[in-house]
Parts: C-alpha cells; sequence; structure tokens
C-alpha cells in the first residue's frame, strides 16, 4: 500500500470533464497531507492525451483507463486493476458515470465507501470525510473500520473542491494494468439518440437560475433565461417542470437529477419539496422568489423574496444589466 | 424470466431523524415506508410482468424483522413472493456489507434480472447495485428510465449528455431504473388480501453460508463523529414591496456577495 490519492479522471470529446479538474485539485492537496501522490485514473476520448491538463491541476501520474466514448462501466476492470491495493483513497465525482465506477470499485476489491462527502483530510494516515446526511440537518464524521482495505471510494459533489489555477507539472501517462475478463465491460451502446438543442452541464454551472411548475409553461422559462444570461449562468428546474416537458430532463434538479452545488442558486416557482433541496441545499447562496409567503423553500434560502416572479425576475435582470453598463463592467 | 426486486425498508421521507448515542440512525417511532425509488423498480417489473415479458416477480430485502411490512406491501402491489434476511449481525450494515448480502442472496435466487431503485433515500450512495453486479460478475445497466427484455438481452434508456442512449448487455444483468419509469400503481383492497397469501421468506446469514466474519464486523465504514452543521444566519426576507424595489434589494444583496 502507498499513500498516493487516486481519483476517476473522465474525458469526452477530447477534453476532461470539470469534475476532473476539480478532484485533481483535491487529490492533490490530500496527497500533499498523506505524503503520497495525486493520481488519475483517467478514461474517455482524450484521456491518452491528458496528462498536461490533470498534471497542472496537480495530478503527478495519469493512468489510462481507456480513450474512447462507451459507458463508464466499462472501464471498470481496468480501475480495478489500477487500484488494487494502490493508494488511500480513490476520489469519485458524484454523477451518475462516478457512481457506477466506484460501486464496482467497493464490489470487485471489498473496499470501503463514503460519501458524497462535503470535506475530507487525512488524519493519522487514514482518510476521514465529513458528509451531510438525514437532509442536511446533521453532519457525521466517518473513516475506515480498523483493518478494513484500502484504498477507500469516496463520493465527491461537484464543486467541493476549486481548480487550483496556473499550476505548471505535466503528469506522467501510463497505461493501465492488464484487467482480465469482466462482465461488466458487457454493457454496449445499442442506440443513440440526440437532441436538437444542445444542453449545458448543469453540474459545471457557478450560478443557476432553475424554475418550477411556477413558471406555468415553456415561454415562462425565457424570462429566466435572461435573467441567468445577465448572471453568467445557467437555467435549471424541478421535477414538475421537467416532467411537464418545458425543460429536458437533463436540466432537473434534484434527488432523481442534478446534484449541483453552484455559488448561487436562484429558484423562482418552485416549493422547495424535499426531494429538490437534495439536490441544491449546498449552494452556497440561495434566492428563492415565490408569491405564496408560506412556500416550504422560504424555510431554507438566505434570500426570500415574495411576489410574482412574472415580475419580480425582469425587473432583477434590468437592474441587473443597468449596474453592470453603469460599473463599466 | 425471472425478476427479482431489490426493495430497502427506510425512514418516511422527511421525517423527523436522529442518531441514537452509538452513532446510528434512530429508527424508534419513524414510521417506515418501501423506500420511494424502489417503488418506480415495483412499478417497472410489473409491467414487465404485464406484458408477459417476465414470468415472474421476487421481492428481495435486508433488513430488521419489521421490513416484511416493507415486503407485504409490495406484494400487494403485485408479484408472486418475497424473501427478507435479517440477522442480528447486520445491524449497522454498510453499502459494502449489504452489497455482500444480496449478492450471496442473489446468487441463490439466480435471477435473470436483479432490479434496483437508483438510490436510496438514506444512505443516498447508489452503490449497492454496482457493488453487487461486481461481486456476482455480471452487467450493470443503470439509471434507466425503461428497461426492456428480449432476446437474452436487458437494455435500458438513459439520459447522456444531450439526448439519450439505449445501453445493452446479455443476460443476466443488475439494472437500475429511475422515477422517469411511471408513476408507481397503488395497492388494491384485493391486492391487499391477496398479498397475505403470498409465500415469504425469512432468511438468516447462516442461510447464505455467510457469517459475521465474512462482513468484517458489519461494516468496512465506521461514524465517528455527529454534530449539528454550522448555524446559518436566520432568512432574510424581502415582500410587499414594489417590483422594481424589490429587484434593487436582491441586486444590493447580490453586491454585498459580490456575486454580481
Ligand atoms: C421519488 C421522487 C423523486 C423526486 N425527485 C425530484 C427531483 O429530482 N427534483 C425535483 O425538483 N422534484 C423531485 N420530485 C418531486 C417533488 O416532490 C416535487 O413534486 C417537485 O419538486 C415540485 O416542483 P415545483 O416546486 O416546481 O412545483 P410545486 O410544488 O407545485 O410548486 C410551485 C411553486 O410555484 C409558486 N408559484 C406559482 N406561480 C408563481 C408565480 N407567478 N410567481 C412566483 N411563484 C409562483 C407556488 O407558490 C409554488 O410554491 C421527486 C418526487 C419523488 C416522489
Ligand atoms: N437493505 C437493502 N435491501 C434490499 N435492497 C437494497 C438495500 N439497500 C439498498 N438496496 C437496493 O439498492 C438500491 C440503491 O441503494 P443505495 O446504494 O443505498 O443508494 C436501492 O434503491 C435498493 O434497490
Amino acid at each position: 500500500m502507498s499513500n498516493d490519492i487516486l481519483f476517476l479522471a473522465e474525458f469526452s470529446a477530447g477534453k476532461p470533464a470539470r469534475s476532473a479538474i476539480e478532484l485533481a485539485t483535491g487529490a492533490a492537496d490530500l496527497a500533499a497531507q498523506s505524503g503520497g501522490s495525486a493520481v488519475a485514473l483517467a478514461y474517455g476520448s482524450g484521456a491518452a492525451s491528458g496528462g498536461a491538463a490533470l498534471g497542472a491541476h496537480g495530478a503527478a501520474r495519469a493512468v489510462v483507463l481507456g480513450d474512447e466514448d462507451r459507458p463508464a462501466i466499462t472501464y471498470a476492470p481496468a480501475a480495478v486493476a489500477a487500484a488494487r491495493d494502490a493508494g488511500l483513497a480513490v476520489l469519485a465525482p458524484a454523477t451518475p458515470n462516478g457512481r457506477d465506477l466506484a460501486a464496482a470499485l467497493v464490489g470487485s476489491l471489498d473496499l470501503p465507501a463514503f460519501g458524497p462527502v462535503r470535506a475530507a483530510r487525512v488524519v493519522d494516515g487514514v482518510l476521514e470525510s465529513e458528509q451531510a446526511t438525514l437532509q442536511g440537518s446533521v453532519i457525521t464524521t466517518a473513516r475506515p473500520a480498523d483493518g478494513a482495505p484500502t484504498p477507500s471510494v469516496v463520493l465527491v459533489l461537484a464543486n467541493t473542491f476549486t481548480p487550483a489555477e496556473g499550476g505548471s507539472g505535466t503528469a506522467e501517462v501510463a497505461q493501465a494494468p492488464d484487467a482480465g475478463e469482466s462482465a461488466l465491460s458487457r454493457a454496449t451502446v445499442a442506440e443513440s439518440h440526440e437532441a436538437d438543442a444542445k444542453v449545458v452541464n448543469l453540474e459545471e454551472a457557478t450560478v443557476i437560475v432553475a424554475g418550477g411548475r411556477g413558471v406555468g409553461g415553456e415561454e415562462g422559462f425565457a424570462p429566466l433565461r435572461e435573467l441567468a444570461e445577465a448572471l453568467g449562468g445557467a437555467v435549471g428546474a424541478s421535477r414538475a417542470a421537467a416532467d411537464a416537458g418545458w425543460i429536458p430532463y437533463q436540466l432537473q434538479i434534484g434527488q432523481t437529477g442534478k446534484v449541483v452545488k453552484p455559488s448561487l442558486y436562484v429558484g423562482a416557482g418552485i416549493s422547495g419539496a424535499i426531494q429538490h433541496r437534495v439536490g441544491m441545499q449546498t449552494a452556497e447562496h440561495v434566492i428563492a422568489i415565490n408569491r405564496d409567503p408560506d412556500a416550504p423553500i422560504g424555510e431554507f434560502a438566505d434570500l426570500f423574496v415574495v411576489g410574482d416572479l412574472f415580475e419580480i425576475v425582469p425587473a432583477l435582470t434590468e437592474e441587473i444589466r443597468r449596474r453592470k453598463a453603469t460599473s463599466g463592467g | 424470466m425471472k425478476i427479482v426486486v431489490c426493495i430497502k425498508q427506510v425512514p418516511a421521507t422527511g421525517a423527523d431523524k436522529r442518531y441514537t448515542a452509538d452513532l446510528r440512525l434512530d429508527r424508534t417511532g419513524v414510521e417506515a415506508i418501501i423506500n420511494p425509488l424502489d417503488e418506480y423498480a415495483i412499478e417497472q417489473a410489473l409491467r414487465l410482468a404485464d406484458a408477459g415479458t417476465a414470468d415472474s416477480v421476487t421481492y428481495l430485502c435486508m433488513g430488521p424483522d419489521q421490513a416484511s411490512e416493507a415486503l407485504r406491501r409490495a406484494l400487494a402491489m403485485g408479484g408472486d413472493d418475497a424473501v427478507l434476511i435479517t440477522d442480528a449481525a447486520l445491524a449497522g450494515a454498510d453499502e459494502w456489507t449489504t452489497a455482500k448480502v444480496l449478492a450471496a442472496a442473489l446468487d441463490k435466487l439466480a435471477p435473470d434480472v436483479a432490479l434496483m431503485g437508483m438510490a436510496s433515500d438514506d444512505a443516498r450512495g447508489s452503490l449497492v447495485p454496482g457493488a453487487v453486479a461486481a461481486m456476482r460478475d455480471v452487467p450493470l445497466l443503470s439509471y434507466g428510465s425503461e428497461l426492456a427484455l428480449a432476446d437474452g438481452e436487458a437494455r435500458v434508456r438513459r439520459l447522456s449528455a444531450t439526448g439519450f442512449d439505449w445501453i445493452a448487455a446479455p443476460l443476466p444483468v443488475v439494472a437500475t431504473v429511475t422515477d422517469q419509469v411511471g408513476e408507481p400503481r397503488y395497492a388494491s383492497l384485493k391486492g391487499i388480501m391477496a398479498a397475505k397469501r403470498k409465500p415469504l421468506e425469512t432468511w438468516s446469514l447462516g442461510d447464505l453460508e455467510l457469517s459475521a466474519d465474512d462482513l468484517h464486523g458489519a461494516a468496512l465504514t465506521t461514524v465517528t463523529d455527529t454534530r449539528a452543521p454550522e448555524e446559518k444566519p436566520p432568512t432574510e426576507r424581502i415582500e410587499n414591496v414594489p417590483a422594481p424595489e424589490a429587484a434593487a434589494k436582491i441586486a444590493d444583496w447580490l453586491e454585498q456577495r459580490k456575486l454580481i
């Protein structure tokens, strides 16, 4: 066993996902505490040439699991071979792909699993992590049981680590060790359907303006889009709005949608149901706009604006544009 | 085609929950329900049974004695029989232990599809299904908004970054579905009556040829501390003002926090 901190680094269309960059930073930080190196387990198209991008953010080495766009789970056998007896922890993004691969590591190598975590640190040579449980009402600290195998598998939410800027290192790139046969590699994409419009990856947005049933229809999202644009952010939604077909499911926030952690979340016409809340409660700042003064979202928002979203949202967009113009930005 | 649906009993969504002195979830006095996302897995299995694609639907749950209530409730929605795995040695089980036990039970039941929810309400890791697939060395098809079975193959319809894919793998598989499969049916009165006569077996660890030693106690993880989250400042409110004034106040608030 070594003190290395491994992390899953997803690539697609030739580029690292934001999660890969964030985890490179987080792994480097934890590796400095453990006295090991940050090691990327890189997969997806572009992974083989990702050494520079990952190195710039703190990775010392990159093990390439494969360089094709195929279902993430099919990289599990290679990830297992690379993680066997290697290091203190494997960080995985708390996304569907990241969870699938993390689960395969847990099941294949009998490893302890943590997360999604809100913070992690190395204490006495052991990875200790903090997790918000019971709808965020309790923070628990957890560590591997005595004698548990390593590495620990740790799910990490987007925006938990802020990518360090300006690093200069290049990660040394190596091929993954031989993986052997596994049924997990047998999943294939049988059909692929592209939507007409491109949708943003909400997990990567730092400002999100989300609309719910109160937005009333597809066209009701137009003022939200303008506000998002003025704030330099993206538009998201509740399940009610996605179910109604007003917005693609890729933009749903919540338990069965994306779990987001932007610096600013603005919810308009969203009541704040528990399943929505678990997807956005770790946003740094939460503004809610709702005409019902007793809406549950008012109990956990930082700023609760009681009023009609169709009046307030456009007025706010205008006000922000005006201030940006006068500050000479 | 044989389907086993894995369901977990969890404290009711939104109920007031606590930790006990030994840092376990305190389940006393809290209403227990079928993990809401597992109801979608049940619905998906029953639709395949209704269509004649699945010949049998079995429910599998690891939990305390009371979890048999969750299995009875599932049987009232439909399906054929159920197995509860319960054992004193499983108190405090984590996701690895849960996966280990379910994998052993699934080896015994040998379904074509082990169907699971995409996540449990309390653990929220979404790790059990993939860990079970790895332990049993069968393919994992996860996060399906629909599950289709034909010609010795399973497929799930899964959201992609920009649209959706159908992901396929040869049977047997572990599959998970989301809340997009369609709303779970209610149990009819007839269903509730019928459920009372459906077979429900109880297995212990011994029945799975597992012991507490194989399970590293009951967990590979341990909770060392619980505390209240950092105190948040109380919610600020803006109300009963015209929209332009409200907008100016929101903009001030954003400026103070350097968000614009
Ligand atoms: C298993 C499961 C999983 C789920 N997963 C998710 C999930 O991932 N994400 C999610 O969001 N939900 C999820 N849900 C659904 C969730 O329980 C709620 O039903 C949903 O979040 C409600 O959406 P909403 O807030 O948009 O609608 P509503 O609850 O109907 O709220 C609409 C709000 O808009 C306000 N409003 C109306 N008109 C205006 C106006 N003109 N101006 C200002 N305010 C206005 C109303 O006062 C109201 O508060 C899930 C449910 C289940 C059972
Ligand atoms: N104790 C359990 N008994 C039966 N199924 C379970 C149990 N725990 C988890 N599962 C299944 O695994 C899924 C994912 O759970 P989790 O990994 O805890 O988020 C659930 O939706 C269930 O289908």
